[in-house]
């Protein structure tokens, strides 16, 4: 932009003042007194009641049992999520961008509609879904002659050995549709001929799917992949409404052990270390999944084809400023 | 002879073709509306429970309800310990109030990282980004410690603050990739008009960043108004200042065993959006991809 035009510095400042201010307030000030707080022995009260307690807290978490395995059932939600939400979403869009469909407008507004409704309410929608008497599953399982009578039902949310299954079933449910929504508009955005040309050289549906629009659709896959990644290292509500962590600890997630050491146990100290252990664990999810990303996009081919792109560039630059130097020495 | 044979076999072939289409069709159409009917199911069970009473409820979950009322509304709406009346004002409240001042800050912030060189920007933008990828749930504890150190808990405006915070990264990033979309010759028509900064930017910008800005509060208005995990920790339940979903929560406590009166809360507290996404799904559908993909 043209920089007479510009305004002086005075009205930019005031323009982000406010902003700049709550964002630094909001993110960065917490970030730092959990990091102090994470010093202390602090069971509640006015800070004044805290002791300093130097790293114990750290040594705690280290082999804190609880936390470790919540950060497992994170990352067992990540992985069961991307398998579950983006693969069932890319065989949707594959089946729902077939030309025998009809009415797609419909299905997408109704699979993509749980994705608007509040974590909350969902939790209590699949805890009656999944209660032993009044319960949608047993009620099926009945009818089907599975189970005898609704009361000798399966108690779903007390199953301790399938519990992460039995949660991250709605998780998955709710975002089908929202991945299924973006897979599609970026499957509707390829050339209709490619596909043509290839399925009269008689390539079959599915290797249509598997060889012509998978890649072709790679990065958007891959920004669902990151913000299922990112997504399910906070999951808090759902969990917190159908079992709050349990049974015992068997579907704690981090968020929430976060939670309820700080609040219900009254360990703010140690809950500040937690928070700190979250942030850790999250960046370094969230950034190796990146990294490994990264890595599969550009593959074999591509990264040599890289290489020299930059071989090239470089000279390219070279050249162009001696050129640059060259002109104005003319000139 | 031989020539008519053949014509045939073409036919047959094509029959069997159009079969296999068929079948084909009915197959694809009745896995698509499988996948549609569970998504939409749970809503339409518990709309017509609502209208039951318990002991219908528990005698036959999935029947229709045979005389229905709407007496598990009336009992919800007048409920002495958990206000639900209350509890949507103050939703209402706090998701108009952040969304606006989202979209404000988002337009001012993300004009000013497009458009105007100073020693700040990089830094800034960097910053911003940071807010992006700091996991914010590792900031619920500290958020709560120094809000009640600060005696800034349970207020009207506690909620803005994480709201519109955590809202302005991705709305920022939006409204500044729209704003590098467009060419510059107009901001500078105006200042060479003698157009001061600021009616540069609410009397030319604005209105060109209309859709743009519409998409950013679409995606917040969902976001905020479905928020749980700041106002569990920021708001006592009881308090006053309670949101729609921390209300849902107490409310389920008392009434854990009556399922029609408890679906008929949720759907109290849900109408608002499923109203307005089922009004204007086509748009609120493409924003939040845009949000997602560009975001």
């Amino acid at each position: 932009m043209l920089n007479s035009i510009r305004p002086k510095n005075r009205v930019i400042f005031a323009y982000l003042l406010i902003p700049v201010a709550l964002f630094a307030f909001t993110v960065f000030v917490p970030l730092l007194a959990a990091l102090f707080y994470s010093f202390f022995e602090w069971k509640g009260g006015p800070f004044r009641n805290a002791t300093p307690n130097g790293i114990a807290n750290y040594k705690e978490l280290l082999q804190d049992k609880v936390f470790w395995k919540a950060f497992g059932n994170n990352m067992y939600l990540v992985v069961a999520c991307i398998i579950g939400q983006i693969g069932i979403a890319f065989v949707l869009v594959m089946v729902i961008n077939s030309k025998l469909v009809k009415l797609k407008g419909v299905h997408r507004t109704f699979g993509f509609f749980p994705s608007t409704i509040s974590a909350v309410a969902l939790g209590f929608i699949w805890t009656i879904i999944y209660h032993q008497k009044y319960g949608l599953i047993n009620w099926f399982l009945d009818k089907i002659g599975v189970i005898d009578g609704t009361r000798n039902g399966k108690v779903w949310l007390n199953d301790t050995a399938h519990i992460m299954l039995i949660v991250s079933i709605p998780l998955i449910w709710q975002y089908i549709g929202y991945y299924m929504v973006i897979i599609l508009s970026a499957v509707s955005a390829i050339d209709t001929e490619i596909l043509e040309s290839a399925e009269i050289d008689g390539a079959t549906a599915i290797q249509r799917a598997r060889y012509i629009v998978l890649p072709l659709v790679k990065s958007t896959l891959l920004v669902c992949i990151t913000l299922c990644v990112a997504g399910n290292m906070k999951a808090f509500d759902n969990i917190m409404i159908m079992t709050k962590g349990g049974p015992g600890n068997a579907s704690m997630v981090m968020a929430l052990y976060g939670y309820t050491t700080s609040f219900q146990y009254n360990r703010l100290g140690y809950g500040s270390c937690i928070s700190v252990g979250i942030f850790v664990c999250s960046l370094a999810v969230i950034g190796g999944s990146q990294l490994l990303m990264n890595w599969l996009m550009t593959d074999k081919y591509d990264r040599i084809e890289k290489k020299l792109q930059k071989k090239t560039d470089k000279a390219m630059k070279k050249k162009m400023k001696e050129l640059q130097k060259g002109g104005a020495l003319n000139g | 002879m031989a020539k008519k044979m053949e014509m045939t076999k073409v036919e047959n072939k094509s029959l069997s073709h159009k079969i296999g289409n068929g079948v084909l069709s009915v197959v694809l159409n009745v896995i698509l509306w499988i996948f549609s009917l569970t998504c939409i199911f749970p809503l339409i069970w518990m709309f017509y429970s609502s209208l039951k009473e318990k002991r219908e409820f528990n005698a036959d979950i999935i029947g229709m309800p045979k005389n229905p009322n709407l007496q598990n509304y009336i009992d919800v709406m007048t409920n002495k310990d958990t206000n639900l009346v209350q509890a949507m004002i103050n939703s209402v409240r706090t998701t108009v109030l952040a969304v606006a001042l989202i979209v404000i800050f988002a337009f001012i912030c993300g004009y000013i990282l497009a458009r105007i060189n100073f020693k700040l920007n990089k830094p800034l933008y960097v910053v911003f980004l940071m807010g992006m990828l700091i996991p914010t749930h590792s900031l619920l504890v500290p958020t709560f410690v120094i809000f009640s150190q600060l005696n800034m808990d349970n207020k009207w405006f506690t909620l803005l603050f994480p709201y519109v915070t955590f809202g302005l990264p991705v709305s920022l990033f939006l409204v500044q990739g729209y704003i590098r979309g467009i060419p510059s010759a107009l901001e500078e028509a105006a200042a060479i008009d003698g157009s001061s900064f600021t009616r540069t930017l609410f009397s030319i910008i604005l209105p060109i960043c209309r859709p743009i800005l519409v998409t950013v509060a679409i995606i917040q208005v969902f976001g905020n108004w479905n928020e749980f995990t700041f106002a569990l920790v920021l708001l006592k339940s009881n308090g006053g200042w309670a949101t729609l979903p921390l209300a849902m929560r107490q409310f389920s406590g008392q009434f854990s065993t009556n399922y029609p009166q408890l679906m008929a809360a949720m759907l109290i507290t849900m109408a608002p959006v499923v109203i307005f996404y089922f009004a204007f799904s086509k748009q609120i559908i493409k924003g939040m991809v845009a949000g997602a993909v560009k975001g």
